[in-house]
């Protein structure tokens, strides 16, 4: 039975993972997902890559409102400045996959900042509304400036080559979007072990003291909105590949609105939320289809159940804000603990 | 020596009889339509009807025994009418059926898949989008529509405008999305071309409420017929309401979407005179023979939706490409089964067009003005079957 995790020294105090079992089972974690693409169907595997693209995006968002405090509903605008500059880059110039994606990320930090300006002066709710007038602001552009985004019609986005490799099919692009996803992951988990993952979480916890305690504000909540930004440039430049077309509608509010979602309900200010509500939000819905398939209603299951898979998804939502406000990832802690302490009780 | 020939013979006999009784089982094998329609959303109110449209047809097709003996089996998906959705509903169907026509919910989707239809070649897409930009078979050769697209509607009823009164003055209200501004620039061509005089353009949010000061911009533009696109229903009623309040004269206008007999008469009574563009003859049209809107009203004596024509039919012309594919002898793949619907000329739809057809590229550019009556609830023609030139 192991009761906690004792540290004896910095080093262990500093490490990602406390002990021992939990890099074992990061390394079976690891293998299911070199496995994966292996057994999956094309359907599975689309699902896979679009939960690594939410994932990220989702991690992104949840820096900000989850560990700063800030709330915002400007995700899909970031993802949609990354996913036009990936799409020029690659239609117009033939860059390199990986640069392109940078570059998307770096163009989204950018409008990331811009849009963050307001988060100095207003919080709460008013941020909330300020960073939606991105999505109309980004809207307008990819709409208007036709003769850079192809106006209305948006942008056909040739496949990513990678070593020569083309980047067509769910399968090799798992291959891309599943490390990337890693990599971005890890980078937001070692974000809050240094001075600044943890300025901002002072900041959320109450700004000014954190500014009593010679937290500067500004540069904090500026940095904040970049850091997510750049993961929602990233994802959305991922979103260009996968998709392979970016219209100005392929980033509404809604799609804002499911990240948002995603962070609370997989739980506001840790990373394993954003897993978990990222991939809660993408496949609930989808495994509602399966289950209503499975029922033996006839042809018109479809057509019959459909509107209660939607009111079914939304209860879910519902219930996780009542029964547990501190989302997916705190049901996944006291498991954990239950098998910690197990034979005692939590 | 004997042996090894009769062995030989027996071998071979064993070869062609496995081959046969597989190539007996694939003849006999089911052709798969899959859809990823929206059940769901903000356009399920379309969607439900073509559900039922496409399922009845393909229930007509089987109970006659199928295509060559082969059943029509269909298999939807709910999207939401969301894109990735759609992708996922695509991605899920075609992993697990051998699918030879699909459905496209909407003109995302059928722009986002077109890469994935073209690398596996093996269906013939079709769907409610009638977007301009599918309309063009070079970039999207394995899709077509079941009617004419936006701009194309658009033409129809300038074509009408120009033959009714000449010089006509023309407003166009369209919304502020890719459905709205899809038909515009090529509208803003085809009045100058008929000699038509475009006075206002007036862009609002789709579904807006107050459209009390485009409404005063109108009436300052005075022109004689209005064309509304990229709406459903609101913001039309709003327009037209108050345009008559104001005393305005001006004929109102709407394409598809919007001129489904249910949708105008939602319109309420100050739409009396509403006019608009129909592909399709709509489900209470008597005029002409039309002996599929007659087994319609058989299966159903309540009104159906144009919606429910559109999926109908659609699984007709998908259904007369296979037909033809078969028929001579090729695989049924992509390429050949669009070949085969190109290959459509004069064709009769039953009476769902009141017109013969026929598709040389990705659309039907064909259509029929009908205008609103209010006393009788319905929508009735005021124009003959226009078909503009490919």
């Amino acid at each position: 039975m192991r009761i906690g995790s004792a540290k004896q020294s910095y080093l262990a105090d500093q490490a990602l993972f406390d002990s021992t079992p939990q890099r074992a089972w990061f390394g079976v974690l690891l293998l299911a997902l070199v496995a994966f693409p292996f057994m999956a169907n094309e359907y599975w595997l689309y699902l896979a890559c679009l939960v690594g693209l939410n994932i990220v995006s989702t991690t992104g968002l949840n820096l900000l409102t989850g560990y700063t405090g800030l709330v915002s509903l400007g995700q899909a605008a970031f993802m949609g400045l990354g996913a036009y500059t990936v799409a020029i880059l690659q239609v117009r110039y033939g860059s390199p996959f990986l640069l392109n994606l940078l570059a998307g990320g770096i163009v989204a930090m950018l409008g990331g900042i811009l849009v963050g300006l307001p988060s100095l002066r207003v919080k709460g709710l008013y941020l909330a509304i300020a960073t939606i007038a991105a999505g109309f602001m980004t809207h307008f552009l990819f709409a208007h400036w036709a003769g850079i985004t192809g106006g209305n019609g948006g942008m056909t986005v040739p496949p990513a080559r990678l070593f020569g490799a083309e980047l067509d099919t769910s399968f090799r692009l798992y291959w891309v979007i599943a490390p990337i996803m890693i990599l971005m992951v890890f980078g937001a988990a070692n974000l809050f072990r240094t001075r600044i993952g943890r300025a901002f979480i002072a900041i959320r916890d109450r700004d000014i003291s954190a500014a009593v305690l010679g937290i500067p504000l500004m540069p904090y909540k500026l940095m904040s909105f970049a850091i997510s930004s750049f993961y929602a440039g990233v994802a959305g430049g991922l979103f260009a590949y996968f998709f392979r077309v970016v219209t100005p509608e392929s980033f509404p509010l809604l799609m804002s609105i499911f990240f948002l979602a995603a962070v609370i309900v997989g739980g506001m200010g840790t990373i394993s939320g954003s897993i978990f509500g990222a991939i809660f939000m993408t496949l609930v819905p989808e495994l509602l289809k399966l289950i209503v398939g499975w029922l033996p209603l006839g042809d018109n299951a479809t057509l019959v159940l459909s509107p209660v898979r939607t009111i079914v998804f939304g209860s879910m939502i519902v219930l996780f804000l009542i029964f547990e406000p501190h989302g997916l990832a705190e049901i996944w802690r006291r498991i954990r603990r239950l098998f910690h302490l197990w034979p005692f009780r939590t | 020596m004997l042996r090894t020939h009769l062995k030989k013979w027996i071998t071979s006999l064993a070869v062609t009889s496995v081959l046969a009784a597989a190539s007996s089982a694939w003849a006999q094998e089911d052709i798969v339509l899959g859809g990823s329609i929206p059940l769901t959303g903000v356009f399920a109110f379309a969607g439900i009807g073509i559900d039922a449209g496409i399922k009845d047809y393909l229930k007509i097709v089987n109970d006659a025994g199928g295509v060559k003996g082969r059943k029509l089996r269909y298999v939807p998906e709910d999207t939401g009418y969301k894109v990735d959705a759609s992708m996922a509903a695509f991605k899920k169907i075609t992993s697990q059926n051998k699918v030879s026509l699909y459905y496209a919910d909407s003109t995302g989707f059928s722009k986002t898949v077109n890469p994935e239809l073209e690398r596996s070649g093996a269906m013939l897409m079709t769907g409610a989008s009638f977007g301009k930009e599918l309309n063009d078979p070079k970039k999207y050769p394995l899709q077509f529509m079941v009617g004419p697209d936006y701009s194309e509607m658009v033409g129809i009823l300038l074509n009408y405008i120009a033959k009714a009164k000449p010089g006509a003055k023309v407003a166009i209200v369209y919304s502020d999305t890719e459905f709205g501004r899809d038909p515009i620039e090529a509208a803003r061509t085809s009045i100058k071309k008929l000699g038509l005089n475009l006075v206002t353009e007036i862009v609002t949010a789709p579904g807006s409420v107050d459209v009390s000061s485009e409404v005063i911009k109108l009436r300052r533009a005075d022109p004689d017929y209005t064309i509304f696109h990229g709406y459903i229903l609101a913001p039309i009623p709003e327009f037209v309401t108050q345009a008559k309040a104001l005393g305005m004269k001006t004929a109102f206008m709407g394409t598809f979407w919007s001129m489904d007999n249910s949708t105008v008469m939602k319109m309420g009574d100050s739409a009396d005179g509403f006019m608009g563009v129909m592909p399709y003859r709509y489900y209470y049209d008597t005029d002409g023979k039309s002996p599929m809107l007659e087994k319609i009203r058989q299966l159903h004596p309540e009104y159906q939706s144009t919606a429910y024509t559109q999926g109908f039919l659609s699984a007709m012309l998908m259904t007369e490409a296979v037909k033809r594919t078969l028929d001579a002898g090729k695989p049924l793949d992509g390429k050949n089964m669009k070949a085969a619907l190109n290959s459509i000329a004069n064709f009769d739809t039953g009476g769902l067009i009141g017109t013969p057809i026929t598709i040389k590229g990705n659309s039907i550019p064909v259509g029929r003005i009908y205008k609103a009556d209010m006393k009788q609830k319905k929508m009735l023609p005021v124009s003959d079957w226009i078909t503009l030139e490919q």
